[in-house]
C-alpha cells in the first residue's frame, strides 16, 4: 500500500484530481443552488470542438492551449444558450440539449477531418479528451490544474459576500448595486475553467459529476451555505483521493470513472442516512405521528 | 451504396425528431439526452452477456436501462432533497461511469470499440446487411425503418392523449387520461429509438436528431400539426443538407449533420418573422415612433409651441444625430414646419396629436 502511496505517478494525478475536486466541488454548489447545474454539461461538451480546433490551429497538444481553445469554445455555447433563452420561448432544458449536441457534432466533424488528413500527427491523445486518462497526466497538467483552481478559488473568496447575496436574493443584491450579469457570468467563466483543465483528468463527461455531485452531499448534510461549501470541499477531495487510490491499486480501472463511482456512492449513502436524509425523515414523521 | 447512407440518416432523423416534438414541449430534452448516454451501459452489459453487438438483448437491455434511467431521475427529484436538473446531472454521469469502468476493464477481450459507440459512424452501416424478401438492405436501416413505423403508429394512436399531457398534465390527469401510462410509454420509445439510432449516429449526438428539428419548428409554427410536419421537413432537410456537406469534405457524416442543424436553428431563429433580427428591427422602429410623437406631444401643448432646437434636443436628451434624424423625418411627412430657427406643428401634426390624446384617452 505505501509502495503506491509513494509513487511519482500516483502523487501526480492525486494531487492533481483533488484540487480539481476541491474546486469543482464548492464553484458547482453555486450553480446547483442557482439550478443551472447542467449547463456545466453542456459546456462540457461543447468545449470538444475547442479542443480540436485548438490542436488544428496551434498544432501542438500542450495542454495549455488546448485548454484555451476549450475555454473559448465554451463561453461561446454559454453565449448561445443565453440568446436563446432569452430571445426565444425556447426553454434553458431545450436550448442546452440542442447546444451541446451540436457543438459535439461540430468537434467530431473537426475530428474526422483532422483524422483523414496528413498534415497533422499525433492526434491519439484527442479522444482522451472525452473520457479523459488521468494515468497520463503530465507534470505540466497538474500545474495547470493548480494555477486555474487556486485562481477560481481566489475569486470565489474575493466576492463571496457579493456572490452569497446574488445567489439567494437576486433582487435584492440588484437593487444595492451587485451586477447580477456580473456575477453569472463569473461564475460560469470560472465553471468553464474548471472543466476546460479538468477534461483530461476525469473527461468531458464526467467533470459534470465533479461539479453536481458533491454540492448535493453538502445540501443533504447541510443548510447553512458555508457549511455546504465546506462538506462538499472535503466530499470532492476525499472521493478524488480513494478513486485515484483505488484506479491505481486495481489494474484496468480507469481514473475518472473511480472518483466518479466513490462520490455516487457517498451520495447514495447520504441520500439515506444525512442530516435531511430520507430514513432521519421517516423517524422524524414518525416522531411527529407519535406526538399528535 | 452511399445512397444507402443517406436512407439511413433520414430515416433515424424521422424516427426520432417525430418523438422529438413532445420530448421539446414536455421539457424533457435533458432526460433524454440521459438515456442517451446511460443506455450504453445497457449495451455493455447485454454485449458481455450475449458477445454479440448484433443481438436484439443489446435493444433490451439497453431500453431496460434506459427506463431505469428515467425512473431513478424521478425517483430522486420526487424526494425533493435534490432538485430534478442536479438529479438528471449525477444519476446519467454515475451510470455512464459504471459503463465506461466495464469497458475499461474488459474492452481488452472483447471486441467493443467504445469509439463507434459513442460517435457511431453511419458510414459502416452498408456493411451490416440482412435479406428482405429477397432483397439485401443494411440491417441499421431495417431496424430504423420498424421502430420509424412504430413511433408512427403510437403518435397517431395516442396523438389526443399525447397532446393534452403535454400541454396541460394536471388536466389531462383530472379528465380521466393515464398520464404515466404515455410518459413511460414514450419514455420507452425513447430509449428504443435511441438505441437503434446509437451506431448510425452515435450516443452523443442522438439528442440533437431528437430535439433539434423539433425547436426549429417551435420557433415558427403555433399548432401542433404544424410543428410536426415542419420538423420531419427539417429532419430531412438537416440530413440531407449534412450528408452532402460530409460526403464532399470527407467529414463524419452524423457530426456534420448536428452541427448542421444547430446552424438552421440558427438562421430560423434570427431571421424569421417573429425572431431575433425582426423584433430587434420592430424595437427599433417602435423606439423611433415613440420619440417622435413625445416631440409632437410636447409641441402641442400650449406653452411649446414654438421650440428652438436647443430647446427640444435638451428637453428630451437627444444626441445632435438623433435630433436630426427625427427632425428631417417630422419636417417631410409635414407634421411640423420651420420658422427662422423656431419649429412649430402643423395641421397634420395637430391633428396627429388630437387623435393621440384620443386615442390614449390623454387629458387636452
Amino acid at each position: 500500500m505505501s509502495d503506491i502511496l509513494t509513487s511519482y505517478t500516483f502523487m501526480i494525478v492525486a494531487l492533481g484530481t483533488v484540487i480539481l475536486a476541491i474546486a469543482s466541488g464548492i464553484i458547482g454548489t453555486v450553480s446547483v443552488i442557482k439550478g443551472q447545474s447542467l449547463i456545466g454539461d453542456a459546456v462540457g461538451h461543447a468545449t470538444f470542438p475547442g479542443v480540436v480546433l485548438a490542436f488544428m490551429l496551434a498544432g501542438t497538444r500542450d495542454a495549455l492551449t488546448l485548454a484555451l481553445g476549450a475555454l473559448l469554445l465554451g463561453i461561446i455555447a454559454f453565449f448561445i444558450i443565453q440568446i436563446i433563452t432569452e430571445h426565444s420561448t425556447i426553454t434553458l432544458d431545450s436550448a442546452l440539449a440542442l447546444v451541446l449536441s451540436s457543438f459535439f457534432g461540430l468537434g467530431m466533424a473537426l475530428m474526422s477531418f483532422v483524422q483523414g488528413n496528413p498534415d497533422f500527427e499525433g492526434t491519439q491523445g484527442l479522444s482522451d479528451y472525452i473520457f479523459g486518462q488521468a494515468a497520463y497526466m503530465l507534470r505540466s497538467d497538474v500545474y495547470l490544474i493548480l494555477v486555474a483552481s487556486g485562481l477560481s478559488l481566489l475569486v470565489f473568496t474575493l466576492f463571496y459576500q457579493q456572490l452569497k447575496i446574488y445567489i439567494f436574493d437576486p433582487v435584492y443584491s440588484r437593487s444595492i448595486g451587485i451586477s447580477n450579469m456580473m456575477m453569472n457570468f463569473m461564475i460560469l467563466a470560472i465553471t468553464i475553467t474548471l472543466i476546460a483543465v479538468g477534461l483530461k483528468a476525469v473527461g468531458a463527461i464526467l467533470i459534470v459529476n465533479l461539479l453536481i455531485a458533491p454540492a448535493v452531499i453538502g445540501q443533504l448534510w447541510s443548510d447553512r451555505f458555508i457549511h455546504v461549501l465546506v462538506i462538499a470541499g472535503i466530499a470532492g477531495a476525499v472521493s478524488a483521493f480513494t478513486g485515484t487510490y483505488i484506479s491505481t491499486a486495481a489494474n484496468d480501472i480507469a481514473t475518472g470513472p473511480a472518483i466518479i463511482l466513490v462520490l455516487s456512492a457517498i451520495v447514495l449513502l447520504s441520500l439515506l442516512f444525512a442530516r435531511k436524509g430520507l430514513l432521519r425523515r421517516s423517524m422524524l414523521k414518525r416522531k411527529v405521528g407519535e406526538r399528535s | 451504396m452511399m445512397i444507402e447512407v443517406l436512407f439511413v440518416l433520414i430515416v433515424t432523423a424521422l424516427a426520432a425528431s417525430l418523438l422529438g416534438v413532445f420530448l421539446v414541449l414536455r421539457g424533457m430534452a435533458m432526460v433524454t439526452d440521459a438515456i442517451s448516454h446511460t443506455i450504453l451501459l445497457g449495451i455493455v452489459i447485454a454485449f458481455f452477456i450475449t458477445n454479440d453487438i448484433r443481438s436484439p438483448w443489446l435493444i433490451i437491455g439497453a431500453s431496460l436501462v434506459g427506463l431505469a434511467t428515467v425512473y431513478i431521475i424521478e425517483l430522486v427529484s420526487k424526494t425533493e432533497l435534490i432538485r430534478q436538473d442536479a438529479a438528471i446531472g449525477f444519476v446519467f454521469t454515475a451510470l455512464f461511469a459504471i459503463a465506461i469502468m466495464l469497458v475499461s476493464k474488459y474492452a481488452g477481450n472483447v471486441h467493443l470499440d467504445m469509439d463507434v459507440v459513442l460517435m457511431g459512424e453511419v458510414i459502416f452501416a452498408p456493411f451490416n446487411r440482412i435479406d428482405i424478401l429477397g432483397f439485401s438492405i443494411p440491417n441499421a436501416l431495417w431496424q430504423l425503418s420498424i421502430i420509424l413505423l412504430i413511433n408512427i403508429i403510437f403518435v397517431t394512436l395516442f396523438y389526443k392523449e399525447l397532446k393534452v399531457t403535454s400541454f396541460d398534465p394536471k388536466f389531462a390527469y383530472i379528465a380521466g387520461f393515464s398520464v404515466a401510462f404515455i410518459h413511460y410509454a414514450l419514455m420507452t420509445l425513447v430509449s428504443v429509438t435511441a438505441v437503434a439510432a446509437f451506431d448510425a449516429v452515435g450516443s452523443i449526438l442522438v439528442i440533437n436528431f431528437f430535439v433539434a428539428p423539433a425547436l426549429t419548428a417551435y420557433l415558427m409554427v403555433k399548432r401542433l400539426g404544424a410543428m410536426i410536419g415542419l420538423t420531419l421537413v427539417f429532419a430531412v432537410l438537416n440530413s440531407v443538407a449534412g450528408y452532402c456537406i460530409s460526403f464532399y469534405f470527407d467529414l463524419s457524416v452524423a457530426g456534420t449533420t448536428a452541427f448542421v442543424a444547430l446552424i438552421t436553428f440558427m438562421i430560423v431563429f434570427l431571421f424569421n418573422s417573429k425572431g431575433f433580427i425582426s423584433s430587434r428591427i420592430q424595437k427599433m422602429q417602435q423606439k423611433k415612433a415613440f420619440s417622435r410623437a413625445m416631440i409632437l406631444m410636447l409641441m402641442s401643448e400650449q406653452s411649446h409651441q414654438s421650440l428652438t432646437r436647443e430647446e427640444i434636443m435638451s428637453h428630451f436628451n437627444l444626441s445632435t444625430r438623433q435630433f436630426n434624424r427625427h427632425i428631417d423625418h417630422l419636417l417631410i411627412n409635414e407634421y411640423m414646419e420651420k420658422d427662422e430657427e423656431r419649429y412649430m406643428l402643423t395641421r397634420r401634426g395637430e391633428e396627429f396629436t388630437h387623435y393621440t390624446r384620443l386615442k390614449y384617452e390623454l387629458p387636452a
